[in-house]
Formats: C-alpha cells, structure tokens, sequence
C-alpha cells in the first residue's frame, strides 16, 4: 500500500490530479487531493455518499473549475486550455454520467451518431453506421438501435451511455457510479464490460464508486477519498489487509 | 421598504444576467462550426408547426375586429373605412404584438421546459463533456430560429387576419375582392409596414433569448422545469411589451407615426 504522494509506475500518465480544491462556499469539498493514473490503468476512486467523488470527476473534464491545483490530462494542462483546446481534449476523453444522460428525444443510433456528427468524424453515413453497429456490439445491446431511452432499463440506458462515450475511441474514460441502481447480476456484467474495454480499447479509467465488487474486479488501483483529499491508496489486496482505521471501515461495514 | 428595494435589486439583477446572456448569443451567434442541421430542425418546430395557431388566431383577430368595428363607423357612414382601419391596426400593431404572445407562450415556455429538463438530467453536461459547445448547438440555433421565423409567421398572419376582414365585411354587406384589397393598400404605407416589420425581429430575438435563458438557469429538480417554462412566458411576453413601447416611441420620434 502506498501513501499518493509516493506511488511511481514507468508507464505514461494519462491523468495528473495535484492539490486539486474545490468549495461551494463554507463547504470544502476537495482539499488537496492528489491522483495519478497511468496509461491502460483501472483506478478507482473509493469513498462515501457526498464525499465528493463526482466532484473530482467534473473537475477533470472541466465540468466544474476547481479553485485550487493542478490538472493535467492527456499531457494538457485543463486548467488554461481555451474552450477550442478544450473541447477537442474532450473527445479524447469519455465521460459516463450516473444518470446515463442519453439525449431523451433522440433514438439510440441517434445518440450514438450525435458525437460523430458534431466532431465531423464519420465521412459518410455508411461509416457512421458501422460505428454505430461497432460499440452496440461491444455493450452487447445491437437490437436496441431505434429504440428511445424511455423504453430502456436503467441497465441499458448505463451501457448506451457507456456506446455514446466508446464512439469517439477515447483514451481515458471515466466512470461516476457505473453500478449504483443496478440489480447484482447487471452489475457484475457492467464490470464485465469495463474490463472488456480495457482490453479491448486500451482505455484507461478513473471509476467513482462505493461499490467494493467494482473495487474487487474491475480496479487496478484504489483511492481512498476523505476528507478531500486522497487518504490512501493499493490495490484492494493491499487495502483489504489495511488496519488503517477508516479503510477497515470500509471493508468491515460494506 | 427594504422588502421592495430588495425586489428591484433582484429584477435588476435579472435583467443584467438576461442582458449577458444576450451578450454571449451575439457573440457565438456566426461561429464557424454553425450547427445548421439543428437550426433547420428548430425553424421547423418553431415556425412552420406554430402556424396553424398562428393563422387560426389572426384570422380569429381580424374577423372580431372588423364586426366590432363595424357599428361606430356605420353611425358616421364611413363604413368603406372599415378595411383601411383595420388593415393599419392589425399591420402596426395587433397582429406583431399578439403573435409575438403566443410565440412567448408556445415557443419561449417549450424552450424553455426543454432545455430545463435536459439540464435536470445532466444532458447539457453529456454535450459538453463530448466536446460539443451546447450553448452553440442548443442556445444560438433557438434564438436564430425564432428571430428568422417570428417576421415570417407576422406577415403571414397579417395576410390572414386582413383575409378574415374581409370575410367579416361580407357578413353584413357586399364588397369585392379587389375593391377591399385595394382599399386597404391605399390605406397602408411604408411607415406602417417597415416599423411594424423591423419590430417582429427583437420579439423574435426576445422571445428565444428568454425562453433559453430560462431554462439554461433553470434551477435543479422538476420544480426547476416548470419554474424555467413560467419564467420564459412572463418574462417574455413582458419584453414584447417593453419593446413595443420602445418602438412606438422611436418610430414617433423619426417621424413614421
């Protein structure tokens, strides 16, 4: 188990978290928090309801700016990007939302070719197809193509969402509560996906999560959020074993 | 007194935020990448699917009009007047003011719900964070679109709600076609249409900006959706209004009245 200060790996960092602050008035969310996370790496980030964890994930992406820190994705700077800069970074990085955030008053195929329309990446519609056909092969869910998000489980909408963000092949994903609302078994096959993907796209990812199968399975790496800032973080062996007070908590209550 | 100076501080307030929010349309408003797909798709929602109210409305207008108008004239004999009367009242400033409501009422509150809800359920971040600019591809093509349709939908109520005069002088009397046409062209000049017409493209600016402003602020939770479709019709219908007397006083002061 290391301390996030002193974690190394050979391999490129992908994403660079330092001293990252963020409050909404009297309330510190994020003091200080610090994350590395290495190219075709699993992290996850561990912590409790409201502890600020989606924050961080808006923060990457720009969502919200933090008012302290450093933030670097893909070698760029987030932080001083202009909003050109910022959008193209934002191809390369995708973004699954808890909520799925599919556009309600588009079909599936046109969720899909939304992002491809927009960033002039398919030439022909013949090719948008395909793409179209490629990542609802890849979630498994090809017969959902001129369906509405309405008619979806919450299962289906999660992995539409998770198509939506694989169209744009980007180079970091990340992940707020994939599993949160999820029956055990369509859990265990979003987890499934995730290290699919993983393998199959060479993405790397940060997950949010309070869910320790995720933990278990999918994370090569876990953070443990508290307080604001990145507690500790091992793999889940290392933290399993941990007699750190608050990680046993985790362990023992959950 | 501190209740109401706290009030005009807030209106105030608004009216600044509204102002930025116009700000920033005008800005993004002939970016390169111009989401021309979704500006055609809102022309199309918002003016060719609001012209059945629109022209049932005016044609609705001009009729009650005209049979109102009737009996005064009739007791000065100068019923050959009603077309040209008319005419000037629903071109100058019936049919702009009453089309630019409904435009409030039908366009400004779905826009504002719209984009409400797709705030409530974090759409406008999943665009975002895709890299597309939602402001652009949701805010300016709505704005452009209600700005170019609203002129068009006027005119073209103005067309009924002078058809449906005539129709309406018929019913008590007799008179032609082209001697009503005629009548009301003799009756209209430039300074009655330019104005009037120059005028429907601010309702057209204001009733989008407000629609989309309410509901790009729209504040979390269904709550926020039905508080961004009550906000788009108030505050939208009382611009028109704001505008309107705006525009009397200008073309007064240039001389058109």
């Amino acid at each position: 188990m290391n301390s996030p200060q002193v974690h190394t790996d050979a391999r490129a960092l992908v994403v660079r978290l330092r001293d990252l602050g963020l409050s909404f008035g009297s309330n510190h969310v994020l003091r200080g928090f610090d994350l590395d996370v290495h190219r075709g790496e699993n992290v996850m980030v561990l912590g409790r309801s409201g502890s600020g964890k989606s924050v961080l994930l808006k923060c990457i992406v720009r969502l919200l700016d933090p008012s302290a820190g450093q933030v670097e994705v893909l070698g760029q700077d987030v932080l001083t990007l202009d909003d050109e800069a910022l959008d193209r970074l934002r191809v390369r990085v995708g973004f699954l939302f808890q909520s799925s955030a599919l556009y309600d008053s588009m079909t599936v195929q046109e969720n899909l070719e939304f992002p491809l329309r927009r960033h002039w990446m398919a030439t022909s519609p013949g090719e948008a197809d395909a793409r179209v056909e490629e990542v609802l092969r890849a979630v498994g869910l090809a017969h959902t193509r001129h369906m509405y998000p309405a008619e979806l489980s919450g299962g289906m909408k999660r992995r539409i969402g998770l198509a939506r963000t694989l169209i744009l092949k980007p180079e970091v994903v990340l992940y707020d509560e994939p599993t949160s609302g999820l029956d055990p078994i369509t859990s265990l096959e979003m987890v499934e996906l995730i290290l699919d993907l993983q393998r199959n796209y060479g993405t790397s990812s940060i997950i949010i999560s309070h869910d320790l199968n995720v933990a278990k399975r999918a994370a090569d790496r876990i953070a443990v959020l508290y307080e604001g800032r990145n507690h500790v973080e091992g793999t889940y062996e290392e933290l399993r074993a941990s007699t750190d007070p608050l990680v046993r908590k985790f362990f023992v209550m959950m | 007194m501190a209740g109401s100076s706290s009030a005009i501080v807030r209106i105030l307030e608004e009216a600044g935020s509204i102002a930025h929010f116009t700000g920033r349309f005008f800005r993004q408003a002939m970016h390169r990448r111009f989401a021309w797909d979704e500006l055609l798709r809102q022309c199309l929602v918002n003016g060719y699917r609001s012209l059945a109210l629109v022209g049932i409305t005016a044609f609705i207008m001009g009729l009650v009009l005209t049979v109102q108008t009737r009996p005064t004239l009739a007791r000065f004999g100068a019923e050959t007047m009603i077309p040209g009367m008319v005419a000037i009242s629903m071109v100058r400033e019936i049919v702009p003011v009453i089309t630019a409501l409904i435009c409030a009422g039908k366009i400004g509150s779905s826009m504002g719900a719209e984009l409400a809800s797709m705030r409530v359920t974090e759409q406008i971040d999943a665009m975002e964070v895709s890299g597309t600019n939602p402001f652009r591809y949701l805010v300016v093509t709505r704005v452009w679109s209600t700005t170019l349709m609203l002129p068009i939908l006027v005119v073209l109520a103005d067309v009924i709600a002078i058809g449906a005069s005539w129709v309406g002088v018929n019913m008590r009397a007799t008179m032609s076609w082209p001697l009503f046409l005629h009548n009301v062209l003799d009756s209209l000049a430039y300074s009655d249409l330019v104005p009037a017409f120059i005028k429907t493209y601010f309702f057209g600016l204001v009733v989008g900006v407000v629609g989309c402003y309410a509901g790009w602020h729209a504040a979390r939770g269904t709550a926020g959706v039905g508080g961004a479709a009550h906000k788009a019709v108030v505050v939208g219908s009382l611009l028109v209004f704001i505008i309107d007397l705006i525009a009397v006083q200008i073309t007064d002061l240039l001389g058109f009245n």
